[in-house]
């Protein structure tokens, strides 16, 4: 292996996430643990797939945060997901040939190309490991009807404190948030992006969602004061995530 | 040909940005700005489209360091 990040299966970022949803044999976590993976170092606000070209490999995020977004007219942005340690956000291309949008990293981060032969090697060689990263991808698409829901007809309070449970409940499950505190290097006109927000509306949002006493944010961290008030705030039912343990 | 007017007034947004103004083209009110408070940082001081109406409502949010400015991109986007 060429990282430390594989030297047990209870380290691997993909395992950890595809763990956390799905039950896998313990002979084809070790299968997993040796395929090749070439790791990469990247800075932040870097595109690593762009919407129209046809990647040979997918990314699996090792370190730091990534999101998927599609440019619109006149400048703007919609970000359609964050992802975080242990994600596969591009597994996509895998059957899709072209890219329906551009994957770009929002922090320093560190990631591990899969290419397309590792993958049809491991679907096609280890069939639960194949229902995993199925099943990762209907994950994927239960968070992207969320979303819908959520910038079609969610307030705005709502908006980002549900953003924000989704997030607790994500990196707890990786092992990322045991203390309700995560990383969450997201800048407050990326979270406007993500939300259908204006970075004015964000900005209000935040300071009433800190001043009720629900979450504090400083140096890169959100950390969750009131998880009760801060779901109940959101509406927030952590089913669509469909982590194993449900959530916390 | 728009003609313009601003009329002032004080926004209920619920946090500390109230100073507004609304904004007419001739007795139609197009669009209403409010004056950003210290809670935004480098941005206090500027004037915010909080809320826009018909074409204007297409367009992105911006904010303009003063009426003058929202006044001539206002007048720039019913023109276009």
């Amino acid at each position: 292996m060429n990282s430390d990040y594989f030297s047990d299966a209870a380290r691997h970022p993909m395992i950890r996430r595809l763990r956390s949803i799905t039950d896998i044999p313990r002979v084809e976590l070790d299968a997993l643990m040796d395929v090749k993976m070439k790791v990469v170092e990247i800075d932040a606000d870097i595109d690593i797939v762009r919407e129209g070209e046809r990647p040979t490999q997918c990314v699996l995020l090792l370190e730091g945060y990534a999101c998927r977004y599609k440019l619109l007219d006149f400048g703007k942005r919609q970000i359609l997901a964050f992802h975080i340690t242990g994600d596969l956000p591009d597994l996509q291309s895998y059957h899709l040939e072209v890219m329906d949008h551009s994957l770009c990293t929002l922090s320093p981060a560190k990631v591990a190309f899969l290419s397309h032969q590792t993958i049809d090697y491991i679907i096609t060689t280890y069939p639960k490991l194949a229902a995993a990263l199925w099943r990762s991808t209907l994950v994927d698409a239960s968070i992207f009807r969320q979303w819908i829901a959520g910038v079609g007809r969610r307030l705005a309070h709502e908006r980002i404190a549900h953003l924000i449970c989704e997030l607790v409940v994500r990196h707890r499950a990786v092992g990322l948030a045991q203390d309700f505190r995560f990383n969450f290097p997201v800048t407050q006109a990326e979270l406007g992006d993500a939300t259908g927000l204006s970075v004015v509306h964000v900005n209000r949002v935040v300071r009433d969602l800190r001043s009720m006493g629900l979450i504090s944010l400083a140096g890169g961290y959100v950390a969750v004061r009131d998880w009760a008030r801060l779901k109940k705030t959101a509406r927030f039912d952590a089913s669509y995530l469909h982590v194993r343990g449900g959530e916390p | 040909m728009t003609l313009l007017t601003f009329r002032p007034v004080r926004i209920a947004t619920g946090s500390e940005d109230e100073d507004g103004c609304l904004v007419f083209n001739e007795d139609h009110l197009i669009a209403v700005l409010v004056r950003l408070s210290d809670l935004h940082g480098d941005a206090e001081g500027k004037w915010f489209l909080e809320a826009a109406f018909g074409h204007l409502d297409h367009t992105a949010r911006p904010s303009f360091d003063s009426l003058d400015e929202a006044k001539s991109w206002i007048g720039s986007q019913i023109e276009a």
